[in-house]
């Protein structure tokens, strides 16, 4: 009953704050509601029992990516800009596109989840992974992938170097 | 509240970052809708993780979240030299690629 509750103010925060960074003119205004609705996303995460990606939510989107975010606006010292929507017929073409495939995506969601039952309701959450199953399965099966994205790391943060430089 | 709910906040959730990537343009908010666009993805992996007992969708959830975080590194760093070369950031002014 206490998680249903949790579970709707948390969407509904998440929700209004995924609205707010696409509608509101100013952009660090647009960045402090992606923290909310981020901070709203890890609560679901720990509701759902997902403590761990709970916490690197925190500590990788709010204290790495949005810290990066922040620290790029304050830097170039962006004015208010207002809010104007580029409304061409590309736009709306664009727009009916993504909209029918969200409905494309609904639909087939639709027909391959339909009447599928998922055990273990919401009264009986336990963490869905260990900590400990999870570092063993990232560290053998998953070893290959782990290491290339460290790899991307590196190469990302070079070339992150290279264009920004003068 | 089943698999469902959360999956029905993914997808809204992927639409509203969609909706954003076209409308706006600034292009500071359009890197802003990337990263709602990937934070929905990682909410279905979670999801699907937690109700079919596997460890793979969190996995697949770091893996993601790394590749955000090089992402936002190259995408603000070339947000930084758009600005120095055009000193705007709106991307209806920026076409110098007009043929």
């Amino acid at each position: 009953m206490i998680e249903q509750a949790v579970f709707w103010m948390l969407g509904a925060v998440m929700i209004v704050g995924a609205l707010g960074v696409i509608l509101l003119p100013n952009t660090i205004n647009s960045v402090m509601l992606l923290l909310l609705s981020m901070l709203a996303l890890a609560g679901i995460y720990v509701l759902m029992g997902a403590h761990v990606v709970a916490l690197f939510q925190i500590i990788i989107y709010i204290g790495a990516v949005l810290v990066l975010f922040i620290y790029v606006i304050m830097l170039l010292n962006l004015k208010e800009q207002g809010l104007k929507l580029p409304m061409q017929t590309f736009t709306y073409i664009i727009s009916g596109f993504s909209l029918g495939l969200l409905v494309v995506v609904v639909w087939l969601f639709w027909q391959s989840l339909w009447g599928t039952t998922f055990t273990g309701g919401a009264g009986n959450l336990k963490a869905s992974a260990t900590v400990h199953q999870l570092a063993v399965d990232l560290f053998s099966q998953h070893i290959l992938i782990f290491e290339l994205t460290s790899v991307l790391l590196l190469v990302a943060a070079i070339g992150a170097i290279i264009i920004s430089k003068k | 509240m089943g698999f469902y709910h959360f999956l029905s906040l993914g997808i809204i959730l992927f639409a509203i970052g969609v909706v954003g990537f076209v409308i706006r343009n600034n292009t500071i908010v359009l890197l802003l809708s990337v990263e709602l666009m990937l934070n929905s993805v990682n909410l279905i992996f979670v999801a699907f993780s937690r109700y079919l007992y596997g460890t793979e969708g969190q996995i697949y959830v770091f893996i993601i979240m790394t590749i955000a975080a090089a992402e936002v590194a190259v995408g603000l760093a070339i947000v930084v030299s758009i600005y120095r070369l055009f000193g705007t950031l709106d991307i209806s002014k920026i076409k110098l690629l007009k043929g």
